[in-house]
């Protein structure tokens, strides 16, 4: 859908941009638009939050669409609902934009199956990184209420946040609204033709005008680009060459969190936890006389440049795997940046709705010029020879 | 004396191309250096980028990756995969600074004996240039 197709409608006022959104969701909830929505809640110690799936519609009182931080992934929920086929319910799931296009990869991955889903997205201002939201859960909360009105992330936030540039409308069936708004003022915004038509039975299709927000997230947007520019620049500096690499990954305790927690790591079995990836110990012991000694376990650096072709292109830059990390590298600064340069490689975008296959699904006949053959003219050079 | 450094070079090779290829030039006599060191496999599309990076970080002072030249390949489009997963693993160690010339695809079919013997030498001289491996000393991995 293009810009100028754009339509969206102003919801009715209500306390908070989450209380709009509750009110939506009741609104198609009972003119038996959805049967059901999945929306974070807080866990009973009220330190975190967690995903669940309702259909009774009084459980949404407690719910909080907008979460201060992100435990799970989204896309890990939606996968669990939908791994084996779309299902019969309507669901609606309002997720941060980096959840919502990490489920279009796993659907493009075969993990989500989202024809009766029904994603919604909404302008996202940050994440509160999940350690400092678990020490000081009132007080993240605090913070992220400013996060929300101001639009922007602040020291709490992923380091992620403060440099993406798809936290609003992105490829999202539905989106809600409300940065560069003034305040309690919240549009629902439809992305595609599924979202159109919800909007249409809701009798909310109505085309208002929606330059204030575009021109509201375009401001916010141009801070973030800006960040994302120097934050790669001085990735690149720390990760250059093998001591670069070294330098940011070696103190990893090979705990394989941020793999688990990514959404893209979907397989069952990881090739880095299997059988396969372990070492000889007499090749182990090989490696250690010719170096004169040897780290163990071993592979830890083969662990994270792997998973970088493994999963980079699907990468959305979400900050999970940061998030998990128990010894704080910075492993999705690292990923974030290798990511956008092996995407760019392919003139490919991850979590994008556009119909692009995964770019190891296809290929060109012609094409990466230089990729192969470095000796020059080679071709020309075999007949001279022969 | 200081010993002459002798670059180690991982080669996978297809089992209907290019190791036929490295045969022929076996059978037909022509010279090339002991640093390629041929691992067979079914399909230049079978090598995982992990053995890239495996073989990389192991200490190999380069790897190769050879296969039927495009069109050519036993399975149809075999090398065309090889090639799109070669160019990940090309842009991942571009992006960590790492040295991208370490690692090599080449198509080479099966009659082209000639030219497995000349990418072999000049890889192994281009390899020379760059020098040993920076992981092979390494205590770290």
């Amino acid at each position: 859908m293009t810009d100028s197709e754009r339509k969206g409608a102003v919801l009715p006022a209500a306390k908070e941009p989450g209380d709009a959104v509750l009110d939506f969701l009741r609104l198609a909830i009972t003119k038996k638009l959805a049967d059901a929505v999945i929306l974070p809640m807080k866990v009973p110690s009220g330190d975190s939050y967690a995903w669940i799936l309702m259909n009774d519609i009084s459980l949404l009182d407690d719910a909080v669409p907008i979460a201060a931080t992100m435990p799970v992934q989204g896309a890990k929920a939606l996968r669990s609902l939908t791994r084996k086929g779309p299902g019969n319910l309507t669901v609606i799931a309002v997720m941060r934009p980096c959840e919502i296009r990490a489920a279009i990869e796993l659907s493009k991955l075969g993990q989500v199956h989202p024809d009766n889903l029904i994603l919604a997205t909404y302008d996202c201002p940050g994440a509160v990184q999940l350690q400092k939201y678990v020490d000081d859960p009132a007080g993240s909360e605090k913070r992220f209420a400013e996060m929300l009105q101001k639009g922007k992330p602040d020291n709490s936030a992923k380091p992620v946040c403060h440099i993406c540039e798809d936290f609003s409308l992105f490829d999202s069936d539905l989106h809600f609204g409300y940065l560069g708004l003034p305040d309690k003022e919240m549009l629902v915004i439809a992305g595609s033709d599924k979202g159109l038509e919800l909007l249409e039975e809701l009798g909310l299709a109505s085309a208002e005008d929606l330059s204030v927000w575009e021109k509201g997230i375009d401001q916010l947007k141009a801070d973030r680009i800006k960040a994302r520019k120097s934050a790669f620049k001085e990735t690149e500096a720390q990760l250059r060459g093998f001591d670069g690499l070294l330098s940011v990954f070696a103190n990893c305790i090979g705990c394989h969190n941020c793999q688990s927690a990514c959404p893209i790591c979907y397989c069952r079995l990881c090739y880095f936890d299997s059988e396969t990836a372990e070492q000889n110990p007499d090749a182990l012991i090989t490696a250690a006389s010719k170096r004169g000694g040897i780290s163990l376990p071993v592979d830890r650096i083969m662990f994270h440049t792997g998973r970088m072709v493994h999963m980079s292109l699907s990468c959305v830059s979400c900050g999970q795997c940061s998030d998990a990390c128990p010894v704080s590298i910075p492993v999705a600064g690292a990923f974030s940046y290798v990511a956008d340069q092996t995407q760019r490689t392919f003139e490919y975008t991850a979590g994008r709705n556009d119909g692009d296959p995964l770019p190891l699904r296809q290929f060109r006949k012609s094409e990466l010029p230089g990729v192969h053959e470095l000796v020059k003219d080679a071709d020309a050079e075999v007949s001279s020879h022969e | 004396m200081k010993k002459e450094f002798t670059p180690r070079i991982t080669s996978f090779l297809c089992k209907w191309c290019s190791y036929t290829g490295a045969d022929l030039a076996g059978t037909a006599r022509l010279q090339y250096p002991t640093s390629i060191i041929p691992i067979q496999v079914m399909c230049s599309s079978r090598v995982d980028p992990v053995f890239l990076i495996k073989a990389f970080l192991n200490g190999s002072d380069g790897v190769l990756i050879g296969g039927c030249h495009p069109g050519d390949c036993h399975y149809e489009t075999g090398n065309y995969h090889a090639r799109r997963r070669f160019a990940i693993v090309r842009s991942v160690f571009e992006s960590l600074g790492l040295e991208s010339e370490r690692l090599k695809l080449s198509w080479i079919s099966a009659s082209e004996g000639p030219k497995f013997a000349r990418v072999a030498n000049e890889y192994t001289e281009e390899i020379m240039k760059l020098g040993e491996n920076p992981t092979r000393k390494s205590i770290f991995l």
